[in-house]
């Protein structure tokens, strides 16, 4: 019974607090901290998947800890505009060995304090040196620490891709930064970045994954997918094209997860804009992107080309009030896809609706027992042929405006945080 | 007339059967409030005929068991009339219910086993173990609902062949893992002599939990809605 425990007490090193504190620093403006999709078994050592995800605590900022996220290296031969790691920057650096790696992750996982790992690192000494370290660490923690937590390993641009294959064979999740929206954005902020350098690897995983399945070869290869983050704010794209490349992403290369961050100044460069992107952006962005996944639309249906999404109001609504021609909808026979473009109605509320109608015919007071939030769905439904909404559609735009002001204190960014109880709350 | 039971799935289904055709009937586990002029009556169990009402609630719903048991699990104090509603709905329906949610004792079912696995849902990430001397992990908490032995067979899996004890220190009662079976004793209180570098893992986690917080992007309010704040007594960032 203590075998396990004798083994995994490798005790080679304990890393100090001052490099931890380095290392997780800059890692924790990496938004994603998503544990779910794996079902990854544990296979006689330690850890297992949990599909749905798993939140071990919340910071003060509102933010999930799921994953142990920290960068194998900060020194960075690099250059981006934006970041703290940069070469050019005067920051103190630090390294750590892959048993450093390994044995905080065993040890923190241990005592419930995480789901998994999150690795990423600075460009360190060259992408392909990189690279190999950030394989070397999940091999041995996955062969040698006999480690089935899950894992998340950052792919490092222009690392060789026999590297970048063979860490997702050890991989739960890998993750190429997109960074910026366009070409023109990445050459005058990250000049050794390209729009070829992230999205033509992103698409060449997905395909090694098509061909790994198609081979039904043994083993597993990212079994929760690919993800990536776009810097939202310190470049000048529309949120038209950030949402098409998103969609371009989702159908294309089969993302599981475009994550946004809104641009925050750490750094000062004539390049970059001193004000930080603006958190109700990103919340947009991110209300748009659950449109995307979830509830059926396309991008070109939330916003034009070169527009920008109202901040005014969250983008079901906005699409609502421009299709006003499609409303009320009665909740007794609505078809699902119709119920979910219902504002104020979300996956949760339309399930439950379905559900529940076919034992009774559904009035208002059904729906309100239901916890079914009616504030901006009374204006788009009847229930029983009842209408409760506003008389004209300049009364309910008017209504839904003022209602968005004082909610959008409140709401920001829930979506950042990628957990069970954001995802109930995503209801739009 | 108030019936009381010890709160196991056996003695709710004998009170079910005897309390048959008392529309006035209460149903009481935890500590109850008595009202004047209410009589009361103490159920004893009876097995077989707990048996026979298992077999006929079985037979309306496959799952109506799985969910007897989710709902004497829960702390709250509505629990028994709750289950007492559902299984009456239930009996007079002669099928399935739980999709009825316009039905208030429906809702009422749902948002208590809800609350249930929320609650297991949440330990599986917010319980903390510490490591003994012996290599053995120990993890103290005290959930709102009785889930100790609920949430066990998640670490079970998760951590391989280790010996562990989830503690519920407000019930005096703690899950216990050999590494392999699960059994569930009453324990007033555990003395741990911890490993060695525990508490230099305890602090390690705390330079992480504060490394990685934003200041700037305070939301507390957020964070405790995420997190009750009647759970940080047990984690290790907040001691
Ligand atoms: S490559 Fe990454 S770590 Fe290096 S400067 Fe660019 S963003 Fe920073």
């Amino acid at each position: 019974m203590f075998d396990i425990c004798k083994e995994a007490r490798y005790n080679r090193g304990m890393i100090s607090e001052e490099k931890l504190s380095l290392l997780t620093e800059s890692a924790k403006y990496d938004v994603s901290c998503s544990s779910s999709g794996s079902g990854r078994k544990n296979e006689g050592g330690i850890g297992n998947g949990y599909a749905s995800g798993c939140c071990h605590s919340f910071t003060p900022d509102g933010r999930c800890i799921s994953l142990l996220k920290i960068l194998l290296s900060n020194d960075c031969v690099f250059d981006c505009k934006y970041c703290v790691n940069r070469c050019s920057a005067d920051a103190p650096r630090a390294t750590a060995t892959p048993e450093e790696i390994c044995e905080l992750t065993m040890d923190f996982y241990k005592r419930n304090y995480i789901e998994g790992l999150f690795l990423s690192s600075a460009v360190h000494r060259s992408p392909d040196h990189t690279m190999e370290q950030l394989l070397l660490t999940v091999k041995k923690l996955r062969t040698e620490y006999r480690f089935f937590g899950y894992i998340h390993v950052k792919a490092i641009p222009y690392a060789d891709e026999r590297l970048v294959n063979e860490t997702a064979r050890y991989a739960d999740r890998m993750s190429y930064n997109v960074e910026l929206p366009s070409e023109k954005s990445l050459k005058l902020l990250a000049p050794q970045k390209s729009k070829a350098s992230v999205l033509l690897p992103i698409s060449k995983l997905a395909r090694e994954k098509e061909i790994f399945r198609a081979e039904n070869r043994k083993g597993k290869f990212l079994p929760a997918g690919q993800t990536t983050q776009m810097i939202v704010g310190a470049s000048p794209e529309p949120d038209g094209q950030i949402l098409r490349l998103s969609q371009r992403l989702y159908r294309g290369a089969g993302l599981k997860r475009v994550y946004y961050s809104s641009y925050v100044p750490v750094v000062r460069d004539p390049l970059l804009p001193d004000v930080p992107g603006g958190a109700l952006r990103e919340h947009r962005l991110y209300q748009a992107d659950w449109l995307l996944r979830f509830y059926g639309f396309s991008a070109e249906e939330i916003v034009e080309d070169d527009g920008n999404l109202s901040l005014e109001l969250d983008p079901k609504c906005a699409w609502a009030l421009r299709n006003m021609h499609l409303f009320p909808v009665e909740v007794n026979r609505a078809p699902l896809e119709l119920l979910l473009r219902v504002p104020g109605i979300g996956a949760r509320s339309a399930y439950k609706i379905l559900e529940a109608r076919q034992y009774a015919s559904l009035d208002f007071v059904h729906l309100k027992k239901m916890r079914v939030v009616l504030k901006r769905a009374r204006h788009f439904i009847t229930a029983n042929g009842k209408f409760y909404g506003a008389k004209s559609d300049a009364a309910v735009r008017g209504l839904l405006t003022a209602g968005e002001r004082a909610q959008n204190a409140e709401q920001l960014s829930l979506f950042a945080a990628e957990n069970a109880a954001a995802a109930l709350t995503g209801e739009l | 007339m108030i019936y009381f039971y010890d709160g196991t799935k056996e003695a709710f289904l004998t009170a079910f059967l005897l309390a048959w055709g008392d529309r006035e009937a209460v149903f009481a586990s935890q500590n109850a409030q008595l009202s004047l002029g209410q009589t009361c009556t103490f159920v004893r169990t009876d097995a077989a005929a707990a048996k026979r009402a298992e077999q006929r609630f079985l037979s309306f719903d496959k799952e109506s068991m799985r969910d007897l048991g989710t709902m004497l699990r829960s702390g709250d104090a509505n629990r028994d009339a709750v289950a007492l509603a559902y299984f009456r709905l239930l009996a007079e329906k002669k099928r399935p219910v739980r999709g009825m949610l316009a039905d208030d004792a429906v809702r009422a079912a749902d948002e208590c086993m809800r609350r249930v696995g929320l609650e297991i849902h949440r330990f599986h990430g917010f319980l903390r173990f510490m490591e003994s001397a012996s290599g053995a992990l120990y993890a103290p908490f005290s959930p709102d609902n009785d889930i100790c032995d609920l949430v066990a067979p998640h670490f079970r899996a998760r951590l391989g062949g280790y010996p562990f004890v989830i503690h519920d220190v407000k019930r005096k009662k703690a899950a216990v893992c050999d590494g392999k079976t699960i059994f569930v004793a009453p324990l007033e209180r555990a003395e741990v002599a911890l490993s060695a570098d525990e508490t230099e893992w305890q602090s390690l986690w705390k330079t992480y939990y504060a490394s990685v917080n934003i200041p700037s992007r305070e939301r507390l309010k957020q964070m405790r809605g995420y997190m009750p704040v009647r759970y940080w007594k047990h984690l290790t960032e907040f001691r």
